[in-house]
């Protein structure tokens, strides 16, 4: 009898705390979502496209250099706001992609009262460098156009690197070299005895070369495989020739001289055109290993580190 | 009516005869699939260049299509001959064409020189023969042309 009263009595117990907690789990589901509704209204009054977002985003971008995205961020912060720092970064992200005509512009705009003055006229230089139109580089250096005040002596390094570029007389060496600073000395050296003494082959020998023995030119532009090919095709030619004209066969002999003939007239022209795909080569290559240096050095321009610091 | 249904009896057998032909085993093909369409048209607008396309082609359908698609270069060799002497002239297009033949026998199969074109062939414009140095394309070896 006892018994069955405890029993009651827990049941009871047990069906109020049950219903106590799951009122206390009503209310709390109740406050979360509220207050999840209340928070969510504070964030939507964020304006995350907002001209400050949009400089703050776009500085974010250009400092992974995602310089694509960054441009359009800049760009809509710019009808708002003229900001040196934006413009100029701007810019720079516009030459980083190679929309080099706008990113002109942009640095144009930072030449006067502008304390990027300085930083604009260097990569309005450099971007010109790179639009490779070396003798209109040439020409602004003569003319000294918005040349930087501070920076002259780096402008003039990359007016020297036109020369080894293009294909037009080298200044003084004396002037060429000392022009730049001890530790570049030796290389800038190197490069500008390879442009005056390119390793070239020459045409003429390479041709005399081959109507001498013929696949000799070839080898000489070192073309081993063709040249020994040519060797032995019209030395297998010239031999069925003269084999058919011993045992009196006229015709036959006739058109493998014939055959003979144009393998040698032709070997003569392509071991000339084998020397110049050579020098072509040679040029490339010097070219490429110039560029690759200028890049290293960042084209002799200072690194704007302190804009993403 | 009796013939007339026999005719149609016999052509719709005869119909049905081409019909199986579809499900034939195939006979295998061992050419190398060319790797372009041929152009056709022959080039008229002067008597010399009518003869030389003219020739191409015909060596295109009696010998090259009929002997695979092996010449290892981009342009072909046939190509480059037609390109040669329209670029420059009969002599120097000749002349040309001989290099190439000769680049193209080369006994050593040594190639490491020449790029590769997209169609997996070696590249070899005619530009780079006319021997005027500041037309020449130098592309190393290692790209690809496109």
């Amino acid at each position: 009898m006892l018994n069955n009263k405890i029993k009651s009595a827990y049941i009871i117990s047990a069906k109020a705390l049950a219903r106590f907690s799951r009122m206390i789990f009503i209310a709390a589901i109740l406050i979360t979502n509220i207050s999840s509704s209340i928070i969510a209204q504070v964030t939507e009054e964020v304006n995350l496209f907002s001209p400050v977002n949009r400089l703050k985003f776009g500085n974010h971008l250009f400092c992974n250099k995602d310089y694509l995205r960054a441009i359009d961020e800049y760009r809509e912060y710019l009808k708002f706001s003229n900001n040196d720092t934006a413009r100029f970064k701007f810019a720079l992200s516009l030459a980083a992609i190679g929309r080099a005509t706008e990113a002109l512009d942009n640095y144009k705009g930072l030449f006067f009262s502008s304390i990027f003055s300085e930083q604009a006229r260097m990569e309005f230089y450099k971007v010109n460098f790179l639009m490779e139109d070396y003798q209109k580089f040439r020409s602004l250096c003569t003319m000294q156009s918005y040349l930087p005040e501070k920076h002259k002596s780096e402008i003039v390094r990359l007016n020297f690197f036109t020369y080894l570029i293009d294909d037009i007389y080298l200044p003084d060496s004396a002037e060429f070299i000392n022009s730049f600073d001890a530790e570049d000395k030796s290389e800038v050296a190197d490069f500008y005895l390879r442009k005056k003494y390119p390793p070239y082959k020459s045409t003429v020998k390479a041709a005399i070369l081959s109507a001498i023995i013929p696949g000799a030119g070839k080898i000489y532009t070192e073309d081993y495989a063709e040249g020994i090919t040519a060797f032995i095709a019209t030395g297998v030619l010239s031999f069925i020739a003269y084999n058919n004209f011993t045992n009196n066969h006229k015709l036959r002999g006739t058109l493998f001289a014939g055959l003979a003939v144009l393998s040698y007239a032709g070997n003569i022209y392509g071991s000339a055109a084998s020397a110049q795909i050579y020098n072509a080569g040679i040029r490339f290559n010097f070219e490429s290993e110039v560029k690759l240096y200028l890049n290293k050095k960042n084209y002799f321009i200072p690194v704007h580190n302190f804009l993403c610091n | 009516m009796k013939y007339l249904f026999i005719i149609i009896i016999t052509a719709n057998i005869l119909c049905a005869q081409t019909d199986w032909v579809k499900w034939e085993a195939a006979e295998p093909s061992y050419e190398i699939p060319v790797s372009q369409e041929r152009n056709f048209r022959v080039d008229n607008s002067t008597i010399g260049s009518l003869i030389i396309t003219g020739a191409t082609k015909i060596y295109h359908i009696m010998v090259s299509d009929v002997d695979g698609d092996n010449c290892p270069f981009y342009p072909s060799c046939s190509e480059f001959f037609v390109e040669g002497v329209k670029s420059t002239n009969l002599f120097q297009g000749g002349l040309m064409f001989i290099d190439r033949f000769t680049r193209d026998i080369n006994f050593f199969k040594s190639r490491n020189k020449y790029p590769l074109h997209v169609s997996g062939k070696l590249y070899d414009p005619v530009v780079n023969y006319t021997l005027k140095f500041h037309n020449i394309t130098y592309i190393p070896h290692d790209h690809i042309v496109k």
